[in-house]
Formats: C-alpha cells, structure tokens, sequence
C-alpha cells in the first residue's frame, strides 16, 4: 500500500514536470514579444532591449526552462504584464474565491449524484422520462445553464443576486463562507450563501449527472453480487449489507468518475466565473488572455493542470483503500 | 397456472432417519431421531418465481424434513428447483422475482414463510448458515476475511479457532487476507467458517464443491463430515452429482421438476433406486467404470411445453417405464416398506429395480479397455516421423510475472519443461488440479498465451472449446451470426453456408430455430453444443477442449461428450481435452497425460493410467473421484450396502 502510494505520487510528480514543459514550449512558440508588452507599445527600443534582458529572454531556452522550473519550484511564475505584480501574488488573490466555488460546486454534485443515482435505482412510472431530462441536463453546457438561471431567479423571481461573490469580499481567508462561519456572522454567512448558488448550481449538474449514472450503475451491479447473498445469510440488517458490502464494492468508477469531473470543474470554472463575474483564477485568466500575458497565462494553466494531476493521483490512492486487488 | 394446484397429501411424511438400519453406517454420528424434532422441516412447499415477466411454477409440494445431526443430501438436475428449496428455507429467495409461496417452512424453530424481517435475521444470524457454490464471487472482495467472519459475532477468537477447524494453515496470520489472496479451495474453507459462526443447528451447503477440482472437492466433503461430528450441526447438502452426495450424507433427496421424486436412506437409494429418474441419474453418471466404447449413457432430451410435462408426473416425457396414467395424475408419495423410502411413482419399486440392472454396469474398474476411436495408429513407441504429429511441445516453460509498483513480486511456472507429442487423429486427455497448469498448456497449444521458453509446433487448424460457453459466446449475436462469421473467414460462398450450418446444429441435436436466437436465452447445455457447433462448423484438424463439461449435469456433460466423440469421429480430429476428472479423461482420450505443478509427471495409454498409475499424484486423482460404492467419508459399510457391486 505504502509504495502504491509511494508510487503514485512520483508518477503524478513527473507528470507536473512534463506539464510545465509543456506550459514553457507553449510561451515560446506564442507569437507576441513579451518584453514589449512589458514596457509597453511606445517604449524605445533600448528600454525593451533592458526589459528583454531582465526578463531573461536574451539567454539560450534550455537554460530559461531550467530557470522557469527552478523559480516555479520555489513559487516564482514571474510578473504578471498587466499587472505588474508577480503571478503567485495573483494567484494568491484570486484562487481562494474560485476554491471555494468549486468546492462547494464539487460537494453539490456529489449530493446530487446521490440522489440522481438512487432516484434513478428506483423503478416507477415515467423513470425513462426522468432519465432523459437528466441526460438533456447533463449535456447542456455550464454558460447556458448559468445564464438561464440567472434570467430565472434573477430576472424574474428576484430570489438570487445577479453576480459576484457579495458585499463583502475581503475576509481574511478568501473563503467568504469559512470566515463567517468563524466570526458567527449569519448574515455575511447567508448573503455568500446566495452568491454561490447560481454559479454552484451551473457549475454542478453536469458533474451531477454524470457521477449519478455511474453509482447507480454499479449500484445495482453491486446489488445483484453473489458475496452480498452471502451478506445477507448472516443475518445483519440490511443497512450493513449496504454499508459494508454494497456501497464499498460499488465505488470504483465513481470515485474515477468524481476524480475527472472535478479536474474538468477547474476547467468549466473558467466560464462560469465570467459568466458570474466571480472574482476567481478564471475571470483572472479571461483579462489576462487578450493581453498576451504570458506569465499569467502559464500561471493558471500551471495551476489548474496541478490540481488536476493531484486530484487524480489522490483518487487513485483512494480507489486502492477500497479495493485492495488494485495495488496487488 | 396457480403453483399451488398439485400439492400432496399432508400425510406423505418422510420419515427420520432410522438410527438402527441395517443400510446405514457410521451409526456413531447417527442422529437420535426419536429424541428431538427436526432442525427444519419443509411441508407442502409450493414456490412460483416471475423471471422476465413470465411466472413459472419452481416447486410444486415439496415435503423434506431434517433431523438434528443429519446430512441430508438433496440431488437434481440444474432447474429442478433445488437451490430455489435452499434459498426458501434460509427465507432468502430474491424480491425481485416476486416468489409467490404456499405451505411451510420452519428452520430452528423459526417459520421462515411468515416471520418478521428481524426474526428471520435473527435465526440466520445464530441458527443457519450457509456455504455458497462460487467461493471466488460469495466473498466480499474488499473485506479482509477476518472481518468477514467476525461481522456477526464480533468475536476474533472465535473465527481463529472456527479457521483451525477449517483446516485453514496459520489461521491466525489468514484472519488479514483478503479473498484473491486465497485459492479457491481455501476460500472455501472460509465460507465454512462464516458458516459455522454461532454454532449454527443447520448448515445449508448449495453446491459447495461444484466449482472445486476433484482433489479439493474431496478434501472439502471430508471436511464437511468432520464438522458434523464436531460441531452436531445438520446439513443441507445440494448437488447435482449422486456419487458426491453418496460421499456424505446420511439420507437423500431426488427432486424433479419442484417435487420430492424419491426420498430416503442414501446406500438404500444409490443401491436399490425405486424411481425410473433415480435409475437414469445414476445410469448417465459417469465413472471410472462407464464402458469406453460405444455412446455414454444418457437420460433422453426433453423437448415436451412444460404446461404439458406438469400435467401429470413431471417425468413422463422422459421415461423409459411409462404409463398411461402418468401423463395425466400426478403420483403421490408412498412408503417402500421396510426401506425407509418414499416415492412418487405409479409403477411397481421392482419394475424399476430392473431397468436399473439393465443400465448400471458394476462398479470398480471394469475391463472395458481398448482405443476410442479407429483412426489412429496403435499408441506407444517413439521415433514416429514427425509428420505424423498434430501437435509437438518442446521443452515448454511459461513463466508469469505478478507486478506491483516498481519491481515484480513474485513470479509462477505455470509449464516447466513440458515435452508433448499428440498424433494426427489421437485423442489426448490432459488431467491435472486446477493450478497444475493443463488448461495454460492448452492455451499454449492454441496460440492464445505466448510460452516464455520451448517450441510448439501445431499442424493444421486448431479451434477451442471453453469450459463457460456462457461467456465465450458473444452476447449480442445470434446463433446463426457466429455461426456464420466463422464460415466467412474461412471463405465459404453464402448458400454453401446456410447448408453448413443447419448441418451442424442437426449433428448437435439443436433445431434449425436457436439460428435466430442469442446465447442469454439458451440453456447451459445448448450454450455448450452451440460453442462445440462454432468450433466445427469449418472442421479443424485439432480440437482443444477446455473442461468444456464441467458446469453441466452429469446426463448433459455425457451428451456433449458423445457429440465430440462423434465430431471426432466423423470429422478425423485430433483431440486435445482438459479435464480435472479422471473418470472424463478415461472417457475422452487414447492417452491420457498427467500434469502437477506445471510439470508433466506422468502420460501413457488411458487405460494403464486408470489402472495402473505410477505416480503418487495420478494416485491422488484417482483416488479423489467420488464414487458411488465407495463411501470415503464413512467408515465400513455393512454387506447390506453393496450388493450392487457384488454382481
């Protein structure tokens, strides 16, 4: 178990390695002068020749790989050209508003999941329909669903805010609901509540669905297993059957499923930050972009790519503690 | 059709064992039937089960009791509502089919029809337990076997000791081990200990050494008695093979179609059966006796509606001793006096008595030898040309690696310098445990698994036939389509095709209509023709078989076995058959081969192998198939248990 683990995670190292050459292949081959937009378009050419000098950019690319890996490893992306401040300190500014909208995004689907699967085990009448609204859902594309929410309980029933994380946004932490929960403020607690809905929502229900039809599938492959017969000749009650002897069994492809959807929440966050105005890494990313900012480009694809690999890594570890045939 | 329409009289009772019968052994773990009541007693048990929308009747009046102490052994063909019986009893029959149930059924005291959901848990908590058929799928696979064990009781001492009674090695360091980590046989052990939890006054065993090879099966109906005069449970034991049942129990169960056929002592009902479908079963058994020439022995196909075979006895379309009343009214259960035996049968007990006589040879080793078929040159010798070898192996080793994380763990010889000369048109058994590496070298021989050393040379076309036709088929295409696509690679003209194949399911005994139809809606048997009609539907020049009998009924596994001696007959085939069972490799090949551990220990005319084996491990084989006039687990019969044999 502890070299399965010991293993992975060098596997999921070199992986981030291979990912920031990546990210560095991609800044080079970029059209643009990154020096140049540095200093700005009126800028003579002896003050971009300097910049390009301080940016490093006169010096051979192996040796700028090397040095991008060396300062990345010690949390150094570099300064942002629009900003003019470094990339981390960005990132640092932005990324817990856009952790907090995918968590809680991440931990609605995960209930959702729950009840789309159980819903869906059940047999009634009209369970093809259900089913097909659940697959026409799952497929519509986050920005639209955000939009259309927004028109719905925004526009028409005035119950949700339209944008944005609330009144309140410089909490210590950057995690609006950690910080009023903290200082006992229900109303602070409350008004983020509402501000993540909408976007929480848009976000969810495609991961939602999906996760929900591969637990119920193996829910009820789980279900019709010989060893869960065998549960039952014990005479325990049925919760424990299903504690201990369904559920377990029936995790494998959902965890991987879970695993992937979140990876790809960190991607669709991009949009539905812009379609919220939700003051995270994606809204970061969309002002950044049509600036040529490399630095803050490579940043968030660092980033965002990071988490991924680690998300999949731990899914995997977690995969292994539920069934122990994997790391054999 | 109400399930309920037939049911007998409440006055059939089987009788208890009789402790002081002549025809029972092994009196020192008799039962004092007189003393207390049955640990379960069935009456009148009707049991209907709706699968895919269609409501059938699975037992129709089944009255069975079980004495404290008691191995009762009850014996069918697959679908003759045995395991439905079983499930019943442990109140554990599926929602889901929707089981419609008249009579009654009590387990240590608990009615299992009407009690409360929590009762039931209760009795099967501390009063039942159960060993399954599949020790590979009725372990959770995630849980540690420790827990397992201890998740009723909680008690880890007590499943250390219960895994010592097992005769599980170190049960101390096993109570850590997850399920794959054990062998089959030893995972078995471990559903007995789940079984034996609490001390349980009832062991339902359902097939519980179908899916072991013989050596194990032996070992574990062995162990089987041992508990029973340890712990004084009663047990249930379901099987399909009389000569297993005949191991064991003390009584036996013949069910036919959801109804007790004949019921009694098991040496008064192997020796002197008094149903016609007792006589047939015990006829189509085979053994190392069966004669080796001519067709097996087999009970006749039923291709009657079942509305119509359960108008009267659910037999009469099968049997060779009918009458005209036995298609109308259904016979009911009448004592043999003196026997102890209840049957269900309109004709005369001696009547029977008679075809039996006709059918059974004697058993022991009959001189029934002589070469199978006429193709072939006379076996022995070496220095044969090479041409005239189908398939040659060479110095064979194949060697797996397990891998984990970075280095690989550990590694298996499953062949070890196998050398092998199988001539053109002989027929070759290949007999072994399960892990002695028979079916990897027949796998070898196919092309399907690459040897890590040796040569083999095969000349000509090889096809396979696998022991689960159920999963070697492909689900979603018709018969006729697989059928067809191997005529297609082997270029056969579309008309010439269509000939061929309705050739081929008429050779197999199949109708022209399973063309249409997909593998999930034939029974086992038809899979298994199906599976040996696409082998040869374009004849190959070698037929490997892999325990392609070992999931079916004694009488289908004797019908498959015709048909590929048929095959192989007509077709000129070189065959190449694996099987764990002695008696079948006698059957199957000219010669027979003998592997252990990945090595082959001993090969030679199937005949001497059978009679005269050379080694210890062909002894061990030998002496592991279960036969009917050697009880192993009992010690000495009195003469009154074998006058069959004396003939």
């Amino acid at each position: 178990m502890i070299r399965f683990v010991l293993w992975r995670t060098g596997a999921a190292a070199v992986l981030l390695v291979v990912l920031s050459a990546l990210v560095f292949v991609l800044q080079q081959i970029s059209p643009g002068d990154p020096a140049r937009a540095y200093v700005g378009g009126n800028a003579s050419p002896a003050a971009v020749a300097a910049a390009h000098h301080r940016l490093g950019l006169d010096r051979p690319w192996p040796q700028r790989y090397v040095r991008y890996l060396w300062h990345a490893l010690h949390g150094d992306l570099g300064i942002s050209l629009r900003t003019h401040r470094p990339v981390t300190t960005d990132l640092g500014q932005f990324l817990p508003a856009t952790a907090e909208l995918v968590l809680f995004s991440f931990v609605l689907a995960l209930l959702l999941a729950l009840l789309f699967a159980l819903s869906g085990a059940l047999r009634w009448p009209g369970t093809g329909l259900y089913r097909g609204v659940l697959l026409l859902a799952g497929t519509a594309p986050a920005f639209l669903l955000g939009l259309g929410g927004i028109v719905l309980f925004y526009g028409h029933l005035h119950w949700l805010p339209e944008a944005g994380r609330g009144v309140d946004t410089s909490s210590p932490t950057g995690f609006v609901l950690l910080d009023s929960l903290l200082h006992g403020d229900t109303g602070a607690f409350t008004d983020g509540l509402r501000h993540l809905l909408l976007p929480g929502l848009a976000l969810a229900v495609a991961p939602a669905i999906s996760i929900g039809r591969i637990l119920r599938a193996g829910l009820e492959r789980t279900f019709g297993a010989d060893y869960v017969r065998t549960a039952r000749s014990k005479g325990i009650r049925e919760v424990q059957v299903l504690w201990r002897h369904v559920v377990r069994n029936s995790l494998d492809a959902t965890l991987s499923m879970a695993g992937l959807q979140l990876g790809f929440m960190f991607a669709g966050v991009v949009i539905v930050e812009n379609v919220f105005t939700w003051p995270g890494i994606g809204y970061y990313l969309a002002q950044s972009i049509p600036q040529s900012d490399f630095p803050a480009i490579a940043g968030v694809t660092l980033l965002l790519g990071g988490v991924y690999i680690v998300v999949n890594a731990v899914v995997d570890v977690l995969q292994a503690v539920a069934d122990p045939r994997l790391t054999v | 059709m109400s399930a309920h329409d037939l049911p007998t009289p409440g006055t059939a009772r089987a009788p208890g064992p009789e402790p002081g019968a002549a025809s029972r052994s092994g009196s020192a773990t008799a039962p004092a039937a007189g003393t207390a009541g049955p640990v379960a007693s069935v009456r009148g048990l009707s049991v209907s089960l709706q699968r895919q929308g269609v409501r059938s009747p699975v037992l129709r009046g089944v009255d069975l009791d079980i004495a404290p102490g008691e191995i009762v052994g009850l014996v069918g063909e697959s679908g003759s509502g045995k395991s439905v019986l079983a499930m019943t009893m442990l109140g554990l029959l599926p929602r889901s089919a929707r089981p419609v149930i008249t009579g009654s059924v009590h387990a240590a005291g608990t009615d299992m029809l009407h009690g409360t959901p929590a009762q039931l848990r209760a009795v099967r908590r501390s009063r039942l337990g159960v060993i399954f058929q599949d020790p590979m799928t009725s372990l959770n696979p995630t849980m540690r076997i420790g827990r397992q064990i201890t998740e009723v009781t909680g008690d880890s001492g007590e499943a250390v000791t219960l895994l010592g009674a097992v005769r599980v090695p170190e049960p101390a360091r096993r109570m850590r081990a997850f399920p794959h980590e054990l062998s089959g046989g030893l995972r078995q052990r471990v559903m007995a200990a789940i079984a034996l939890t609490g001390r349980p006054r009832l062991i339902v065993a359902d097939e519980p050494t179908t899916a072991l090879d013989v050596t194990v099966q032996a070992q574990l109906l062995a162990l089987l008695a041992d508990l029973r005069r340890e712990f004084g449970c009663s047990v249930l034991f379901i099987t399909h093979d009389l000569a297993v049942a005949a191991q064991i129990t003390d009584r036996i169960a013949v069910l036919y179609q959801g109804r007790v056929a004949e019921i009694g002592p098991s040496a008064q009902l192997l020796h002197h059966p008094t149903h016609p479908y007792t006589a047939g079963l015990l006829g189509s058994r085979l053994s190392l006796s069966t004669p080796r020439t001519g067709a097996l022995p087999t009970l006749p196909a039923d291709g009657v509606p079942v509305a119509e075979r359960l108008r009267g006895c659910a037999y009469h379309t099968r049997c060779p001793l009918v009458l005209d009343r036995c298609a109308s009214q259904q016979p009911p259960a009448t004592p043999v006096e003196g026997t102890g035996v209840l049957r269900a049968c309109w004709r005369d007990s001696t009547a029977v008595r008679d075809i039996h006589r006709a059918v059974v040879p004697a058993e022991g080793l009959a001189a029934h030898a002589g070469p199978l078929g006429a193709v072939h040159p006379s076996p022995g010798g070496s220095g044969k040309p090479a041409a005239d070898l189908a398939v040659e192996v060479r110095a064979l080793g194949c060697r797996f690696h397990s891998r984990s994380g970075f280095e690989p763990r550990h590694t298996v010889d499953a062949l070890q310098g196998v050398d092998l000369d199988v001539r053109a048109g002989e027929a070759l058994s290949i007999v072994g445990e399960s892990g002695s590496g028979k079916s990897t070298l027949l796998r070898v021989i196919a092309g399907l698994t690459r040897p890590t050393a040796g040569t083999v040379v095969l000349r000509g076309t090889a096809q396979m036939v696998f022991q689960d036709a159920g999963s070697s088929l492909t689900p979603w295409l018709t018969v006729g389509a697989l059928l067809r696509e191997r005529l297609r690679a082997a270029k056969v003209p579309p008309a010439e095709a269509a000939r061929r194949t309705e050739e081929v399911l008429a050779a197999m005994g199949l109708p022209a209509s399973v063309l249409k139809v997909r593998p999930g809606e034939l029974s086992g048997g038809q899979r298994q023709r199906v599976a040996l009609a696409r082998a040869v539907v374009v004849p190959p020049t070698v037929l490997l078989c892999d325990e392609p009998t070992s999931a079916l009924d004694a009488s289908l596994a004797a019908s498959v076995l015709n048909l590929i001696r048929e095959m192989r007959r007509e077709l000129a085939m070189t065959v190449v058959f694996v099987t764990h069972d002695l008696a079948v490799a006698r059957l199957m090949g000219d010669r027979i081969a003998v592997m252990a551990q990945g090595r082959l220990v001993e090969q030679g005319d199937a005949h001497d192998i059978v009679t005269a084996p050379a080694d210890p491990r062909t002894r061990a084989l030998l002496d592991a198939v279960p036969r009917i006039d050697v009880p192993a687990a009992r010690p000495a019969t009195g003469p009154a248990d074998r006058p069959e044999a004396a003939r």
